[in-house]
C-alpha cells in the first residue's frame, strides 16, 4: 500500500491539479443541489464563465509575477485608468475603438515602465512601488473623466465583453471546441514521439489516454453548456463568450511562455535562486521589466474586456480586483514565497472563487456571509497548500 | 572516466596550450563595501594546469576576490589579465565569455528547477524558433551527468529534492559542459560525503591534465594538501603570500592564516614548480 502510495505521488501526473479540479466539481455539484438545479443551468454558467474571464486573464501574468517573488496591488486601479481612459476616447473624444485601444496600451504601458524601472533597476520593493501606483492610479481613473461615466455603444466592441451578442455562435463553438480537442491529442502525441525518441520511459498509455480523454471531455461539454443557452428573441444560441476565448488564449499564450521560452525559465529561475539567477548571468534586470510589461499588455485586454462587459467606463472599475485576483492565483496554487505557481492553477483558482461567489448570490447568502467565506476559503487554500508541500517533501 | 571534456576541441586546447603562458593574472586589485577594505592590493596568479588554493579565515577576503573575477562583484580598482591580454570583467556573462566558471559553496543552483535546467541555466539550447530545445538538452545534459556519477538518473526532479552530492554534480556539470579554462572551486567538498569527495578529487586531477586552471577555495587542509600546487593565503583582506604547497608545512599554513605571519626561510614563488 505505501509502496503504491509512492509510486502514485512520482507518477508524472499532477496531483495538485487534479485534486483541485475534484474540488472544483464537488462545489458546483453541492451548489447544484441545493439552489434546485439552477446552479447547472446553462445560463448561470455562461453568465460564471465570463464574468470570471477578466480575473482569469490577470491572474495568469500574476502567477508570474509572484513567482518571481514580486507582487502587483496596482493592477486593479491601472485597469481602471487604462479602462476609463479607452472610454473617454471613444466617448468624449470620439475616437475609433482601435485607436483608443492602443492609446490605453500605450499608457498602460508607460504605467508599467514606470512602476517596473522602479522595481527593476532603483531596487524598490514592488509592494511598496504598486502599493502606491494602487492610490495613484485610481486618483489617475477620476482625473481623466473627471468622474464622469464614459458610456460606450460601439457594437462590435460591446461584443469583446460577451453579453448579447458577445457569443460566438452554436457552429463556431463546435469549431473551436474541435480544434482545442485536436490540439490536446496530437499535444500528447508529440510528447509520446519525443520522450521514445530520447528513451524516457513514457507514462502507461491508460495514464496518457485518460489525459487527454478528460480534458476533451470537458472542453466539449463546456462548448455543448455554452450552445445551450439561447437568449429569447435570438435566431441562435450563445456558444463561447467572447472574454472567455480571449482568457483561453492568454491562458494558453502563457503556458507557451512559461515552458517554451528562456523568459519563463528565466522568471522561475529568480524566483527559485535570486543570487544564482544573478550569478549564472540572468538579466534579472530587463527580466524584471519585461514582467511588468507583459502585464501591462495583459492590463489592457483586461480592461478591454471589462468596460465592454459595463457598456461604460467608469472611475470605480476595477476596484479590489488586485485582491481577487491574488485571491485567484493563490489558491490555484502559485506559492507567495516564489518559484512555483502554474497558469492552469489559477484558471481554476479564479473559477473556484467565482462559482463560490456565484453559487452562495443565487442561495441568497448576503454580502458580508459571502466575504467571510470566500477569505476562509483563501486561508484554507493556503493551508492544504502547506500541508501538499510537506507530503511531496517540497518545502520552501 | 575517460575524459571529462565534452569536445574534442577541448583536449586540443590541452594538447597544444603553452603551460609557461600565464592564464589568469590578477594585479593589485582592491575592493571596499562601504567603509570595509575587502580586499586590498592583492597580486595573484594562475597557470595552466595547476591548482591554487586560496586560504584565510572567514572574512579574509579569499570569496570577495573570486566573486571579482566571476564577475558577481565589479572590481574597484586593479587589473585582470587573461591569457596576457587586459580583460574586463564586469558581469557574470563577462566571465563565463572568458571561459571562466565558477563553483559556488552555496552552489548557485535554482532548486525549484530540475538538474537539465540547472545545467544549462542562462544558456539554454534554443530551437529555430527560438524556443527552449528540452530534448536536445536533455540528452546532452545526461552524456555529463552520467560521466560524472553512473548512479545520477533521476534529473527530471526538482533539484531541492537531490543530495548533496547529486547537487554538486549539477553545479560541476556547469563547469565541465561550458569547457571552462579557468574554474573557480568555493568549498567544493564541504557538503559531501567521502566517495563524492573522492570523485570531486580524482575530476579535478582530471581537468588539470587538460590544462584547466583552478583556483581553490577550502578550509580543509587535508584538500588542499592533496589538491593544490601553491597556495595564497589571505588575512584581513591583504594577501599574506604565495608558496609552493610542498615547501610548507601544515602548521606554517595555519600561522599565516591566523597570525598572518609569514614562514620564515622558505621562498614565495609566482610560478608553480615544473
Amino acid at each position: 500500500m505505501n509502496q503504491a502510495l509512492q509510486n502514485l505521488k512520482h507518477a508524472a501526473i499532477d496531483w495538485r491539479m487534479v485534486l483541485m479540479a475534484s474540488v472544483l466539481v464537488v462545489i458546483t455539484v453541492v451548489f447544484n443541489v441545493f439552489s434546485g438545479g439552477i446552479f447547472f443551468s446553462a445560463e448561470n454558467l455562461y453568465n460564471i464563465a465570463q464574468q470570471t474571464a477578466v480575473v482569469g486573464i490577470l491572474a495568469t501574468v500574476m502567477v508570474l509575477i509572484i513567482v518571481a517573488r514580486h507582487i502587483d496591488l496596482s493592477v486593479g486601479s491601472v485597469m481602471g485608468f487604462v479602462g476609463v481612459l479607452i472610454a473617454f476616447l471613444m466617448y468624449s473624444a470620439d475616437w475609433s475603438w482601435p485607436a483608443a485601444c492602443l492609446a490605453g496600451l500605450a499608457a498602460a504601458i508607460v504605467a508599467a515602465m514606470y512602476q517596473g524601472a522602479l522595481t527593476a533597476y532603483v531596487g524598490v520593493p514592488s509592494f511598496v512601488v504598486t502599493l502606491g501606483g494602487l492610490m495613484s492610479f485610481r486618483g489617475a481613473a477620476y482625473l481623466v473623466a473627471d468622474g464622469k461615466t464614459q458610456p460606450l455603444a460601439d457594437p462590435f466592441f460591446l461584443q469583446l465583453g460577451g453579453g448579447f451578442n458577445g457569443g460566438i455562435g452554436t457552429r463556431a463553438s463546435w469549431i473551436v471546441g474541435a480544434v482545442i480537442c485536436l490540439g490536446i491529442a496530437w499535444a500528447m502525441w508529440a510528447k509520446r514521439g519525443a520522450k521514445k525518441r530520447y528513451g524516457v520511459p513514457t507514462n502507461p498509455w491508460l495514464v496518457d489516454g485518460l489525459m487527454v480523454l478528460i480534458p476533451m471531455v470537458g472542453v466539449l461539454s463546456f462548448v455543448a453548456i455554452m450552445n445551450a443557452y439561447q437568449i429569447p428573441g435570438k435566431d441562435d444560441a450563445q456558444g463561447i463568450p467572447i472574454p472567455v476565448l480571449i482568457w483561453g488564449a492568454v491562458a494558453l499564450f502563457m503556458s507557451f511562455l512559461v515552458h517554451r521560452t528562456r523568459f519563463g525559465r528565466y522568471v522561475f529561475a529568480m524566483g527559485g535562486n535570486p543570487d544564482a539567477a544573478e550569478l549564472v548571468g540572468i538579466p534579472v534586470k530587463r527580466v524584471t521589466m519585461l514582467l511588468f510589461l507583459l502585464l501591462a499588455v495583459l492590463t489592457t485586454i483586461g480592461a478591454i474586456v471589462s468596460i465592454a462587459r459595463l457598456n461604460a467606463g467608469t472611475n470605480s472599475l476595477g476596484n479590489n480586483l488586485e485582491l481577487l485576483v491574488i485571491a485567484a492565483t493563490v489558491i490555484g496554487g502559485t506559492a507567495l514565497a516564489g518559484g512555483s505557481g502554474t497558469i492552469l492553477g489559477s484558471v481554476l483558482g479564479a473559477l473556484i472563487m467565482q462559482c463560490i461567489d456565484s453559487g452562495m448570490l443565487l442561495l441568497d447568502v448576503s454580502i458580508g456571509t459571502r466575504y467571510i467565506i470566500i477569505g476562509q476559503v483563501l486561508i484554507a487554500a493556503v493551508v492544504f497548500d502547506v500541508a501538499y508541500r510537506k507530503w511531496t517533501g517540497d518545502v520552501l | 572516466m575517460n575524459s571529462v571534456n565534452q569536445n574534442a576541441s577541448a583536449a586540443q586546447r590541452g594538447a597544444t596550450l603553452n603551460r609557461n603562458q600565464c592564464l589568469v593574472e590578477m594585479r593589485d586589485i582592491n575592493k571596499a563595501f562601504g567603509g570595509v577594505q575587502a580586499v586590498e592590493n592583492v597580486n595573484i596568479n594562475l597557470y595552466p594546469g595547476e591548482v591554487v588554493a586560496v586560504l584565510g579565515h572567514n572574512g579574509a577576503g579569499k570569496s570577495t576576490l573570486m566573486k571579482m573575477l566571476a564577475g558577481a562583484y565589479p572590481i574597484d580598482s586593479g587589473e585582470v589579465i587573461i591569457n596576457g591580454e587586459k580583460a574586463s570583467i564586469r558581469t557574470p556573462s563577462d566571465a563565463q565569455a572568458a571561459g571562466i566558471e565558477s563553483i559556488y559553496q552555496t552552489l548557485a543552483l535554482a532548486d525549484n528547477l530540475n538538474s537539465v535546467a540547472n545545467l544549462f541555466l542562462g544558456r539554454e539550447l534554443l530551437t529555430r524558433w527560438r524556443t527552449l530545445d528540452d530534448h536536445r538538452m536533455d540528452a546532452e545534459a545526461s552524456k555529463v551527468f552520467q560521466r560524472l556519477n553512473k548512479n545520477f538518473k533521476n534529473y527530471h526532479t526538482p533539484v531541492r529534492r537531490l543530495s548533496g552530492g547529486q547537487r554538486q554534480v549539477v553545479a560541476i556539470s556547469r563547469a565541465i559542459y561550458f569547457n571552462a579554462q579557468i574554474l573557480i572551486m568555493d568549498e567544493p567538498t564541504a557538503a559531501l560525503g567521502p566517495e563524492e569527495t573522492a570523485m570531486v578529487a580524482r575530476l579535478i586531477e582530471q581537468l588539470k591534465e587538460e590544462g584547466v586552471g583552478i583556483f581553490l577555495i577550502s578550509h580543509d587542509m587535508h584538500d588542499v594538501f592533496a589538491l593544490s600546487d601553491r597556495l595564497a593565503v589571505m588575512k584581513n583582506g591583504k594577501l599574506v603570500g604565495t608558496y609552493s604547497t610542498k615547501d610548507v608545512t601544515e602548521d606554517e599554513v595555519l600561522g599565516m592564516i591566523i597570525l598572518g605571519k609569514k614562514p620564515e626561510g622558505k621562498p614565495e614563488t609566482e610560478r608553480p614548480a615544473r
